[in-house]
């Protein structure tokens, strides 16, 4: 447990930064968005006309129509939920590839890896540091998003607006155990990252355009973005969704953990950057 | 009757090596080692450059996973319980690197929190005063022998049973590699087992009582320093009063005869017994005779060119 605590106690302390960098970046986008709904109401005749200019393929990457958003649902939608998980997503990306192959190709995880950490509790350390980073992240962005909803019209209580932020959650696991098990397997961090993030963006548009294109849709449900939900989580959380997504997390991080305490620790100049295959017989223990 | 499947097993060495082999693809690094190193004995393992040295090392912390053969420190297989031998060893990587934001005093900080905080602070401040090294400063702005200063103490920090170290004095200049070795001395007088790969030969030389060749992943050679660097060869500078027939001395078992020598001014190698050489030389006037031992550098190169 001391194990555990160690490594999870300093990564943690490493992610302080992208925790308030990319907290109070979309805390601050919430408070803009939440203080901005009332002058939108205000001028809701001149906005209407505005977005009925813009093409449909347009508005469906904000995932409403035009008659919605002027709802308090479709507004937030519209100018907050419809990307927030690609935000979190790609801080998710970045630190999933990042968490042991980051240290791992440059060269430092060979004397980390040396003390007597153990790689179960080394990678559970980093793992759990790695979800209560997101966590932290999507709480700073929760608090923006609320403080000023009490002075605002738009209607929706605290705890409604926690709802969309769980449906990120899931989806920010998704994309990290993702990008995790990828940096097991390919030679580097950055295929990793790359392979991972066009899974996210390609789902993004694809769930988009699906709303405009029937033929896209069986394709759209392979990929995690369609089981978002932004402000439709306000009336109608999609608790199967949530811990479907969850439970592919956890399968992934297993696959991951795996395949971390069986294989080498990479060190550069050996020859052993090579395609890591997850089923590759397992070596004997003498 | 001992159990090959059990965890622990008590024995007279530090470490025991049987059959190692590991490939890469298809480079094999390791083909077949067996290594030996006896509790509380300085072992110096040598190669050249992708000879295997750091692949060995690696394997015996259970950082990469041999294809084939057994390893046990201790008696401890470290393949099934990595941890218990990570505590009584400390390892010093051939390219250190760290977390370059940090300072030198919180890189080893965090080290000894990854020990649980089974670290000797007293001790890393004397070793730290010792190498001079500045441990306020942020370890990005530190010049390489600095960072491999700070490598050297986290292997030391814990008092450990086995030090297992990949070329220790790599960056360091003259006066800090013989503080270095002065350190390594005092840790195995302490009780530490010392095992180090180097291609500096003279490290080798002072320090190791025993040494390891190892060539393209096998060991060619084990044997005490002072016996591979005294009895193996030897050169011999003749100058004889009359000419000698050549011949005589070229057809004896070891001899060679080397470049430059005439029938009365000659430089012979000799591997192993000097009676048969003495004998013919005995046969004719003698000015001059003079037999030089060759430094570890030389039967190392003798391996590596046979």
């Amino acid at each position: 447990m001391k194990r555990f605590w160690t490594t999870f106690r300093y990564t943690f302390r490493w992610f302080r930064g992208q925790i308030l960098g990319w907290g109070l970046g979309i805390a601050a986008l919430g408070l803009l968005i939440v203080a901005f709904y009332d002058v939108f109401g205000e001028r809701q005749a001149d906005f209407m006309k505005m977005i009925e200019s813009y093409p449909p393929e347009f508005l469906a990457f904000f995932g409403t129509d035009p008659s919605g958003v002027v709802s308090p649902e479709g507004y937030l939608g519209m100018y907050a939920f419809s990307f927030l998980p690609i935000i979190i997503g790609f801080f998710a990306v970045l630190a999933g590839s990042n968490l042991i192959a980051g240290d791992e190709e440059r060269g430092r995880l060979d004397l980390v890896i040396a003390h007597p950490v153990g790689r179960t509790a080394f990678f559970l350390g980093r793992l759990i540091a790695f979800v209560g980073a997101t966590i932290s992240i999507l709480f700073i962005g929760w608090l923006g998003f609320c403080v000023l909803l009490n002075n605002s019209s738009l209607g929706i209580t605290w705890t409604e607006m926690a709802l969309p932020f769980i449906s990120s959650f899931t989806q920010a696991l998704i994309y990290g155990a993702l990008a995790l098990l990828l940096s097991m397997l390919l030679p580097t961090r950055n295929l990793a990252s790359i392979i991972s993030g066009l899974v996210m963006v390609l789902g993004y548009v694809l769930s988009s355009m699906a709303s405009l294109n029937e033929n896209l849709e069986a394709i759209a449900k392979l990929f995690p973005y369609t089981y978002f939900q932004g402000s439709e989580a306000f009336t109608n959380l999609n608790l199967a969704w949530l811990f479907t997504l969850l439970g592919i997390s956890i399968l992934m991080v297993l696959l991951s953990w795996w395949r971390f305490v069986r294989r080498d620790i990479r060190l550069s100049g050996e020859g052993s950057f090579h395609l890591h295959l997850p089923f590759k017989t397992q070596h004997k223990a003498a | 009757m001992r159990n090959p499947n059990s965890t622990t097993q008590k024995s007279e060495f530090a470490i025991e090596v049987r059959d190692l082999t590991k490939s890469y693809g298809k480079t094999q690094a390791l083909r077949g080692i067996d290594l030996g190193v006896r509790q509380g004995e300085i072992f110096g393992f040598l190669g050249p450059n992708g000879a295997g040295k750091t692949t060995t090392i690696r394997c015996l912390l259970d950082m990469i996973r041999p294809d084939a053969g057994s390893i046990r420190i201790f008696g401890i297989n470290p393949q099934l319980d990595p941890v218990a031998v990570q505590m009584l060893a400390g390892y010093l990587p051939g390219e250190v690197q760290y977390f370059e934001n940090m300072t030198a005093e919180h890189q080893l900080r965090f080290y000894a929190d990854m020990r649980n905080g089974h670290a000797d602070w007293k001790y890393v401040q004397k070793l730290a005063e010792r190498l001079s090294l500045n441990m306020k400063q942020a370890i990005k702005n530190q010049s390489k022998g600095n960072k491999q200063k700070i490598g050297v103490i986290q292997a030391l920090m814990h008092h450990p049973k086995l030090l297992l170290l990949d070329e220790p004095t790599s960056g360091l200049d003259p006066l800090m590699q013989q503080e270095v070795l002065a350190m390594l001395r005092e840790a195995n007088t302490a009780g530490a087992t010392i095992f180090f790969s180097s291609h500096i030969m003279s490290e080798v030389e002072s320090l190791a009582e025993r040494v390891a060749i190892i060539r393209v992943g096998e060991i060619v050679e084990t044997a005490e320093t002072s016996i591979l660097t005294g009895c193996s060869i030897r050169r011999v500078t003749v100058r004889l009063k009359c000419s000698v027939n050549i011949q005589r001395l070229e057809n004896l078992p070891g001899v060679v005869v080397l470049p430059g020598s005439d029938e009365t001014s000659f430089t012979l190698q000799v591997t192993g017994d000097m009676e048969q050489v003495v004998k013919v030389l005995g046969d004719y006037p003698i000015l001059d005779l003079e037999t030089e031992h060759p430094s570890l550098e030389e039967t190392f190169l003798s391996y590596y060119q046979k």
